[in-house]
C-alpha cells in the first residue's frame, strides 16, 4: 500500500452527495432565515458556512489519520468527553432551555453531539475485542453501561432527543456486530411492551375510553401476580435448560421472561413518564387534540410538508416557513421547509440522496481492514441513519416530537463536525481498506 | 476447526448482517418517502387549504348600523332629533401569543383588573381555553379616560390594544323605549335560525320595536379585509377587501314633541297614549309608560337590570299600544251606535228616558247604574253619546241584538291586528253567540248583549286598534294601515331609497246620518259632555270617554280603565285630521284621567302647529 493510492481509494462519490445536501441544507437556511414582512435575512446561512468550511477541514485531517490509533485510545476520548459531557451539565449557561452548550462568546459547542461519536468509537472497540465472546448475554451488560453514562447526563441536560438516539445506535451495532438475535429480539420485546401497554393505555386514559385493562395495569398486585407466574415459568424451564440442554426450553424460558419483565416494566413505566414526555407522546398519539400547545408543531410541519404538494412552492416561498407558522425551520423542521419549497420532487430528491449516504457509509464497514473500522463504519452510519429516520420521522408525523437535528442539513456547528469527523473516520477506513 | 475459518465464518456471518441492515435501512427509507409522498400528493390538497387558512387573515369590518330621525327630519337642517345613532367605544383586546410566559399574562391582566372592573383571574382562564392568535376581547366599551390611562402607561399594560367599536346610543332614553326597542348580542338559537341569511354570531340583531322589525335594513353589509399575516399577525403585501355597506336611515312617523308631551302626560301612570294622522295611517306619537333605558339594557354586563326589569310587576317591557287588550268600555258606543244606525235603521233623534239606572226585563238582579247616578233624562242619541249614557245604549243593545255590534266590531278590525310594523303587536277580541257556546257552554244572554252595547264584558281591544277604528270614522269608512316609518334614506341621508304610501287597509260604508251622528256625539262630548275639560282648546275637538270595568273593579274603584278616544279637528272641510288614543290602567275614569292626558297631547300639537291652516 502506497501512501499516493490514498485518495484514489476515497469514496468520492459519498463526498460529492454529502457536499450537495449540505449545500441544499444551506440554501434552505437561507430560505427560513428571511423575514418576508421586515425584507431581512437573519444570515444563518453564513453561519453554516463556517461551519461546513471548518467541518471540511478537520474531515481532510481526519481522513488521515490513522483510525486504529483512534481505536487505541478509544476509552480516552470516551472518559474525556464524558467528563466534559458532566461539566457541562452542571455547570454551562442554560440556553433554549437546556444545559447543553459551552459558550464560547462567538459560538458555542455542544459537547453531547461529539457523545455520540466517542461512544460509537469505544463500543466498536470493546466489540472488536469482545468479537466472539459476543453471543453471551452477560457481553451486552458492559454495552449497556457505556451508552447509560451518556444517556443519564444528556437527560439531566433536559435534551430527551440527544439521549434517546443512543439507545437504537446501540442495537444496530450489536446486530451487526454479532450478537445473538434472540437476545435483542428479547431485549427489543421487553422494551416494545414495557412502552407501547403504558403509552396505549394513558392514550385511552386520555381520550377517555380507558376501561378494564386500565384498571388491571393501575393494580399492582395483579400485574404483579401475572408477572410472577411467567418468572416461574422462566426460571424453571431455564433449570431445565441447564441439565437437559435442548432447545426447546430456550423457546419456552426466554418469551416467559420477557412477558414477565415487561407486566413489571409497564406500570413502572407508566409512573414514570409523567408531565412532559407523557403530553408529547400524547401530543404525538392525537396531536388534534392540542392544537394550540403540544400538537402545534406536528401539526404545522404535516401542512407545510403536505402544502408543498408535487412541485413545491419555490424557494422563499413557502408560506408556512416564511410566516412563521412553522417552528423550528433551520434545526429539527428543517425537512418539513424543503418539503414545502421544493415539494415532493425536492423532498424524494433529497431522501434519495440521504440514503446514498446512509449506504455508501455501510459499504465502507465491509472494505475496513480491520473489525474495528468495520465496526466505527457502522457505528457512524448508525449515527446518520437514525437521525435522518428520527428527524424526519417526527416531521412527518410518525415519530413522537423530539429535539433533533437532521444530519448535514440542519444549522448547527457542532452536529456539522460531528458529521464531519465521523465523515473523516469513514475516509480514513476506506483509505486503509486490507482484507481480513 | 482453523482459526482462519472461524474468521471466515464470522466474516461472512457479518456481510449478512451488513446487508441485512442496509434492508432495514431501505424499508425504513420506504416508509419515510411513502408518508411523504401520502402528505404531500394524495392529501396534498387538503393541506394547501390548511396553509391558506393559516396565513390568510379575513377580518369582518362590521358595517355600521343605520340611525333613526323623528318626523320633522330635514337634510338641511341642523337640529334633526336623532332618537338613535352610534358612538365611538374603545374594546380592550390582547393576543395571548405574544406574551412571553403565562405569568407575564397575568400580571398584565392583575394590573387591569386595579384600574377597570374586570375579575382577572376569570379573565385569565377563559383566554386560556381559545387559540393564543386570537384578538381576545378584555372588556368592552372602556371609557375613553381609562383608555388614556392605559397608552400611558404601556409598561403596566403590555401587549394591551384597544379598537373602535360602534356602539348603538339612544338619545331619549325611556321617551322612545317601546317604538325603537333596542339591539343586543345575538344568542345561539337566533344564531341558528339566521345564519343562513348571512347573520354571524358576532353580530348584534335588534331585539325589541324597531330595531328588530327593520333589522335587514338598518344592519347594512359587513365588508372585509383579506391579507396575507405570519405567525405574529404581521401584514405580508398588500391587503385587499371590500368596503362594508352601512345601513340605512329610518324616518319615523313619530314626532319627537308630541312623544315628549305624551311620554310627559303619562309619567305617574301606567298607560299608553296612540296619536295618528286618519288619512294616512302614520302614527305621529306612541308612548307606553312605564318604559325602559335601552342604553342601559344593550351592554352585556347589564344582564341584572334586564331582569330586574322583566321581574318589574309593571311589566315595563310590554307596549301597552299594542300589546294589551282592555275592554273598550263606553268608547265601544260608538260602535253600537253605527250598528243601531246602520243595520236597525236607528234614528238617532229617537228618544230614550233615563232614570239613572237599567233593569233588564225578566232579570231580577240586573239593577245596572247609568254612568251618572243621577238621571240623564230624555235624551236621543247625540246626548247620549256626549254624555255617555249607559241607559240609552242598553236599550239600543237590547233592541237591535248582540249580530250587529258584533259584525261591525269585525268591520273594524277589533278583532284583527292593525299590522303597524312593530313586532308582537297582538289582537283584540270580539265575542260570539258561538265562541260562548264552545267556550262557557252556554247560550248568549240579553245581559251580555246590553254588557256589550257598552262596550263590557267579554270584548277587549287594543288601544291601537281603538285609534285605527277612530281614524275609520273620521275618514268616512276608510282605514288606513297604521305605520311608523316614512322614509327609508340612504346612510348619508341624501337619498330617500323609500317613502312609505298610505295602504288601504278597510272601507266601510257609512251613510252620512251615521258619520253625522257619531261625530256630533263626540263633539257633543266635548262642548257639554264628560270631555268638556278639552273645549278651551283652540281646536274644535270631538271625542269620547270611556272607564272599563275590570274584574276587581266593583270593589275597588280605581281597579277601572280610563280611556279618551278623540279627533280634531272636527271641520266639515277635508284637511289633515288626527287621531289621539289614551289609556290609563287603574285611571279611576276617563274623564279624570285619561282626559287630561289627551288635553296635554293636542296642546302639544297646537303648539308643534298641527291644526295651523
Amino acid at each position: 500500500m502506497n501512501k499516493n493510492s490514498n485518495m484514489t481509494k476515497f469514496d468520492i462519490k459519498l463526498l460529492i452527495v454529502i457536499i450537495i445536501v449540505i449545500s441544499f441544507g444551506i440554501l434552505t437556511i437561507y430560505s427560513a432565515g428571511f423575514d418576508p414582512v421586515d425584507k431581512l435575512n437573519n444570515g444563518m446561512y453564513k453561519r453554516q458556512i463556517m461551519w461546513f468550511v471548518i467541518g471540511f477541514f478537520l474531515m481532510i485531517g481526519i481522513s488521515f489519520l490513522d483510525y486504529k490509533v483512534i481505536g487505541a485510545f478509544a476509552p480516552h476520548i470516551y472518559l474525556i468527553n464524558l467528563f466534559i459531557l458532566i461539566l457541562t451539565t452542571f455547570f454551562a449557561p442554560i440556553i433554549r432551555g437546556s444545559r447543553a452548550w459551552i459558550d464560547f462568546g462567538l459560538f458555542s459547542i455542544q459537547p453531547s453531539e461529539f457523545m455520540k461519536l466517542s461512544t460509537v468509537i469505544l463500543l466498536a472497540k470493546y466489540i472488536e475485542l469482545r468479537d466472539r465472546d459476543l453471543h453471551n448475554f452477560r457481553e451486552l451488560f458492559i454495552p449497556a453501561i457505556i451508552i447509560l453514562f451518556p444517556i443519564l447526563f444528556i437527560i439531566l441536560q433536559s435534551d430527551f432527543g440527544t439521549a434517546m438516539i443512543f439507545i437504537p445506535i446501540l442495537f444496530a451495532l450489536l446486530f451487526v456486530g454479532g450478537a445473538d438475535i434472540s437476545h435483542i429480539v428479547s431485549i427489543l420485546s421487553i422494551a416494545f411492551f414495557s412502552l407501547t401497554v403504558p403509552l396505549t393505555l394513558l392514550y385511552f386514559e386520555d381520550i377517555g375510553t380507558a376501561g378494564l385493562v386500565s384498571d388491571f395495569f393501575n393494580q399492582g398486585m395483579a400485574v404483579f401476580a401475572v408477572a410472577g407466574f411467567f418468572l416461574f415459568i422462566a426460571v424453571t424451564f431455564y433449570m431445565l435448560h441447564l441439565f437437559f440442554v435442548n432447545k426447546v426450553f430456550r423457546y419456552i424460558y426466554m418469551p416467559s421472561f420477557v412477558f414477565s419483565l415487561s407486566f413489571i416494566f409497564s406500570p413502572v413505566v407508566k409512573r414514570l413518564l409523567q408531565g412532559y414526555q407523557k403530553n408529547r407522546i400524547l401530543a404525538f398519539l392525537n396531536p388534534d387534540k392540542y392544537p394550540h400547545d403540544l400538537g402545534y408543531n406536528v401539526i404545522q410541519s404535516k401542512i407545510a410538508i403536505g402544502s408543498g404538494g408535487f412541485f413545491g412552492k419555490g424557494i422563499l416561498k413557502g408560506t408556512q416557513t416564511q410566516l412563521g407558522f412553522l417552528p423550528e425551520t433551520t434545526s429539527d423542521f428543517i425537512f418539513s421547509v424543503i418539503c414545502e419549497e421544493w415539494g415532493f420532487i425536492g423532498a424524494f430528491l433529497l431522501l434519495i440522496l440521504l440514503f446514498v449516504i446512509v449506504y455508501r457509509s455501510m459499504k465502507t464497514a465491509l472494505v475496513a481492514g480491520d473489525k474495528f473500522g468495520s465496526l466505527l463504519a457502522t457505528g457512524i452510519t448508525c449515527i446518520y441513519f437514525f437521525h435522518i429516520l428520527i428527524n424526519v420521522g417526527i416531521t412527518i408525523g410518525i415519530i413522537p416530537v423530539t429535539g433533533i437535528p437532521l444530519v448535514f442539513v440542519s444549522y448547527g456547528g457542532s452536529n456539522m463536525m460531528m458529521s464531519m469527523i465521523g465523515l473523516g473516520f469513514l475516509l480514513s477506513i476506506q483509505s486503509k481498506k486490507s482484507t481480513f | 476447526m482453523s482459526f482462519t475459518s472461524i474468521t471466515a465464518k464470522l466474516n461472512e456471518e457479518f456481510r449478512k448482517r451488513v446487508f441485512i441492515f442496509i434492508g432495514i435501512m431501505i424499508l425504513c427509507f420506504l416508509v419515510l418517502a411513502i408518508q411523504v409522498f401520502r402528505l404531500q400528493i394524495v392529501f396534498g390538497n387538503e393541506y394547501k387549504l390548511k396553509a391558506k387558512l393559516n396565513m390568510e387573515d379575513y377580518v369582518p369590518i362590521i358595517s355600521s348600523r343605520g340611525e333613526m330621525y323623528d318626523r320633522n327630519f330635514s337634510l338641511a337642517s341642523e337640529d334633526n332629533k336623532v332618537i338613535a345613532s352610534n358612538r365611538p367605544s374603545f374594546n380592550l383586546t390582547l393576543v395571548r401569543a405574544k406574551y412571553e410566559d403565562d405569568a407575564e399574562l397575568e400580571k398584565c391582566l392583575f394590573n387591569l383588573s386595579q384600574i377597570i372592573d374586570i375579575n382577572y383571574s376569570s379573565v385569565f382562564n377563559d383566554i386560556k381555553t381559545k387559540n393564543k392568535w386570537e384578538h381576545y376581547v378584555v372588556m368592552e366599551d372602556v371609557p375613553f379616560e381609562k383608555i388614556v390611562n392605559i397608552a400611558s402607561h404601556q409598561h403596566l399594560y403590555p401587549h394591551i390594544k384597544w379598537e373602535d367599536v360602534p356602539v348603538r346610543v339612544y338619545n331619549y332614553s325611556e321617551m322612545f323605549s317601546h317604538v325603537v326597542g333596542y339591539i343586543g348580542s345575538i344568542n345561539k338559537d337566533e344564531y341558528n335560525d339566521l345564519k343562513d341569511k348571512g347573520y354571524k354570531y358576532y353580530h348584534k340583531l335588534g331585539k325589541y320595536g324597531l330595531e328588530k322589525q327593520y333589522d335587514t335594513l338598518l344592519r347594512g353589509i359587513d365588508g372585509n379585509v383579506r391579507r396575507i399575516v405570519d405567525v405574529k399577525n404581521r401584514t405580508e403585501g398588500e391587503e385587499v377587501g371590500k368596503d362594508p355597506v352601512a345601513g340605512n336611515n329610518l324616518v319615523l312617523t313619530i314626532d319627537y314633541n308630541i312623544q315628549k308631551a305624551a311620554h310627559e302626560a303619562l309619567q305617574g301612570y301606567v298607560g299608553t297614549v296612540v296619536v295618528m294622522k286618519a288619512s294616512t295611517g302614520e302614527i305621529v306619537s306612541l308612548a307606553s309608560n312605564p318604559g325602559f333605558n335601552p342604553n342601559v339594557i344593550i351592554g352585556k354586563e347589564n344582564e341584572n337590570i334586564f331582569l330586574e326589569l322583566q321581574n318589574n310587576k309593571d311589566k315595563p317591557f310590554l307596549n301597552r299600544a299594542i300589546q294589551t287588550r282592555y275592554p273598550p268600555a263606553s268608547t265601544f258606543k260608538l260602535v253600537t251606535a253605527i250598528a243601531a244606525l246602520e243595520e236597525a235603521k236607528w234614528n238617532p233623534n229617537i228618544l230614550n228616558y233615563c232614570p239613572g239606572y237599567y233593569t233588564l226585563k225578566g232579570y231580577i238582579d240586573t239593577l245596572k247604574q247609568c254612568y251618572k247616578s243621577t238621571a240623564h233624562g230624555t235624551i236621543n242619541m247625540f246626548q247620549a253619546i256626549g254624555e255617555s249614557c249607559n241607559v240609552y245604549f242598553y236599550n239600543v243593545g237590547y233592541k237591535i241584538g248582540p249580530t250587529p255590534i258584533m259584525k261591525y266590531a269585525e268591520y273594524f278590525g277589533l278583532n284583527e291586528k292593525t299590522g303597524v310594523d312593530l313586532p308582537g303587536e297582538v289582537t283584540g277580541f270580539v265575542p260570539s253567540q258561538k265562541w260562548k257556546r264552545r267556550v262557557f257552554g252556554q247560550s248568549w244572554y240579553d245581559g251580555d248583549t246590553v254588557n256589550l252595547a257598552i262596550g263590557q264584558g267579554f270584548i277587549a281591544v287594543t288601544p291601537i286598534e281603538m285609534a285605527s277604528f277612530l281614524t275609520g270614522i273620521v275618514n268616512n269608512g276608510v282605514i288606513y294601515k297604521p305605520y311608523l316609518i316614512k322614509e327609508i334614506r340612504s346612510q348619508d341621508n341624501v337619498q330617500i331609497l323609500q317613502e312609505h304610501k298610505r295602504e288601504k287597509i278597510k272601507e266601510i260604508p257609512l251613510s252620512s246620518v251615521t258619520l253625522d251622528t257619531v261625530k256630533t256625539g263626540m263633539r257633543l262630548s266635548v262642548t257639554s259632555g264628560t270631555s268638556a275639560r278639552l273645549n278651551y282648546l283652540k281646536v274644535p275637538i270631538a271625542g269620547k270617554t270611556g272607564t272599563a270595568q275590570t274584574r276587581s273593579a266593583r270593589k275597588d274603584e280605581s281597579a277601572q280603565h280610563a280611556w279618551f278616544i278623540g279627533f280634531a279637528p272636527f271641520t266639515e272641510i277635508e284637511n289633515d285630521k288626527y287621531v289621539v288614543a289614551v289609556l290609563i290602567e287603574r285611571g279611576v275614569a276617563g274623564a279624570a284621567t285619561a282626559v287630561p292626558v289627551a288635553e296635554k297631547v293636542f296642546q302639544s300639537m297646537i303648539t308643534a302647529g298641527y291644526f295651523n291652516e
